[in-house]
């Protein structure tokens, strides 16, 4: 990345030179259709829309293909355990397991055509584009005999493939659609099971390889209503939520023994 | 209709789980058994985190357990000087449970003791009852009367300290063997969410030699506050109480409850015991089974406890 730099500082003092006025840079703007997201008790998973535009298009149509973009919603990140399973006396127990200090929560990609041929690997890693390319920062805290690249390699496919299975890691290879010369949008689905938490939405301008403009913005998930009354009070009253919920059983034990007692 | 639960974050069709919630309340009204080892994998089999089925199963035993203690304590049938003895061990086992599931947890080993737990103790109880079943059910078949038990047998247990009279049961004993199988229950229902009666009365009739008649009120009677302990203690310590889940589970297995306690009368107690027996040995054999297939997936995810 950064034996390109001196180039990347050229062209942008080309782009703002007198001899390329008629030809300004391109630079992108976007926002997504929610800001805000209720998990209420009918919460079954909700989409969000995001859309924006290239400024100072030159594309001549929207199948023109001049421009790549990668929408990336990240949750909040969170330390996460992968525990392997392995036969031990004719039963499967786990005994393996690695520990990631920070990994995306939840995270949906959409892009015009596949990440992996919009940018190189380089620039797709320093932005965390890509479940490839995501950061996941293995700890010291892990179980396991063999340290090697390999296996860190089966241990982060795992990852990622259970969190597509639980759906709260989505890829949508063309999700990204033009619908003008700069106008875009892309949906992004929430699954019921989304972690509740802030998200936040990255647009990346992409332009033969090269990143333009980059755009973020915040979109908070959180419980509302009742969800919220019952989750705060397990957390920070756990002793009074415990007495209710049995108070609350024993009522309704009593309450059907009593409206079913037989004649006596 | 669904509805999403605060704790085990996921959306979740009420029906089902009330119609869950009713079967399991006919079987434990059937068979006189708080239901809570047919709860707790049928909920991590629709997919509810172990950890919070164990939990609000727990609840739930409180819930079935409640009104047929009420009943047994009305008609006399609580012995409860005994019945407090043993809660003192249950108590404390409990108390120990809760904090093996902590432990448990966070070393990623929760998921499998439970399941060894809940082969052995189903596997070795199921059979129990279902060979017992089939003897009974010989007998009666052959000379039209249920032979009682020979009494006044003496073994070790008699010789042990701490002797109290416990009259009600007309028993004079030491109080480690009541105290010790309290502690024993408390702890295993804490981990597998469960009430343990399927264990704990065999335990009252063939090492306390307690009344027969006594054995069920008295059994309910402790379960009911060892289940509520560990309730409480499962929502301080692990947050894993869902309340939502609890609510609609109760709300079916109450009314599921009264009609398994009407077909219950009209059959012969040696029936129920020999299906109590294999229904046991069904939910033991699946989970045997989980444990020796190769898993779908060797790997698996956990989150990282406090870490969110």
């Amino acid at each position: 990345m950064l034996r390109y730099l001196p180039a990347v500082v050229a062209l942008v003092f080309c782009a703002v030179g007198p001899a390329l006025a008629d030809a300004p840079k391109e630079s992108v703007e976007a926002d997504a259709s929610t800001r805000q997201v209720a998990i209420t008790s009918s919460f079954t998973g909700t989409e969000i829309l995001v859309f924006g535009a290239v400024e100072n298009s030159v594309q001549p149509s929207p199948e023109a293909g001049t421009y790549d973009v990668i929408v990336v919603v990240e949750g909040i990140p969170a330390p996460v355990v992968v525990r392997m399973k392995s036969r031990v006396g004719g039963i499967w127990v786990n005994t393996q397991s690695m520990r990631f200090a920070s990994v995306p929560s939840y995270y949906a990609i959409a892009s015009t055509r596949p990440v992996d041929e919009v940018a190189d690997r380089a620039v797709l890693d320093a932005h965390g584009i890509g479940f490839d390319h995501v950061r996941m920062v293995r700890t010291a805290l892990s179980r396991t005999d063999a340290t090697d690249d390999a296996t860190l390699q089966a241990f982060k496919q795992a990852l990622i493939r259970l969190k597509e299975q639980e759906r709260v890691y989505v890829k949508s290879d063309f999700g990204v659609s033009f619908i003008g010369r700069s106008l875009f949008r892309a949906t992004i689905a929430l699954p019921p099971n989304v972690p509740v938490g802030p998200l936040t939405a990255h647009v990346y301008l992409f332009k033969e390889g090269k990143m333009l403009g980059e755009y973020s913005n915040r979109v908070m998930l959180q419980r509302e209503g009742i969800e919220r009354y019952i989750h705060e009070a397990a957390m920070s009253q756990p002793l009074i939520y415990g007495i209710v919920t049995v108070l609350l059983a024993a009522g309704s034990g009593l309450a059907a023994a009593f409206a079913f007692r037989k004649p006596a | 209709m669904t509805l999403y639960l605060p704790i085990a974050e996921m959306s979740v069709s009420v029906l089902v789980y009330l119609a869950l919630g009713m079967s399991i309340g006919f079987l434990s009204g059937l068979f006189g058994v708080g239901g809570g080892f047919l709860l707790m994998p049928l909920l991590t089999f629709l997919g509810v985190p172990s950890a919070v089925a164990v939990a609000t199963s727990a609840s739930h035993v409180v819930a079935s357990s409640v009104s047929g203690a009420i009943t047994h304590y009305q008609r006399g049938n609580v012995d409860i000087k005994m019945g407090l003895v043993m809660l003192a061990g249950g108590l404390s086992g409990t108390y120990i449970g809760v904090g093996a599931v902590k432990i448990l947890r966070q070393a990623g080993y929760f998921d499998f003791t439970v399941a060894i737990m809940y082969v052995v103790f189903l596997g070795i109880v199921g059979t129990i009852i279902l060979v017992e079943g089939i003897n009974a059910s010989r007998r009666v078949k052959a000379t039209g009367v249920v032979a009682s038990r020979k009494s006044g047998q003496h073994n070790w247990l008699e010789g042990l300290p701490f002797k109290m009279r416990f009259p009600r049961s007309k028993l004079y004993m030491s109080v480690l063997p009541p105290i010790v199988i309290g502690m024993f229950i408390g702890c295993m229902s804490a981990i597998m969410g469960i009430g343990g009666g399927f264990v704990i009365i065999p335990a009252m009739i063939y090492l306390l030699r307690m009344p027969t008649g006594l054995v069920i009120g008295t059994s309910l009677f402790q379960i009911v506050f060892v289940a509520a302990l560990a309730t409480i203690l499962h929502a301080v310590e692990n947050k894993t109480v869902d309340i939502v889940l609890a609510l609609i589970l109760i709300a079916g297995g109450v009314v599921g409850a009264q009609f398994g306690t009407m077909v219950g009368e009209k059959l012969r107690g040696e029936h129920l015991r020999v299906l109590l027996g294999a229904v046991i040995l069904l939910v033991a054999a699946r989970m045997a089974f989980d444990l020796v297939m190769p898993p779908e997936d060797v790997f698996s995810l956990a989150a990282v406890a406090g870490g969110s």
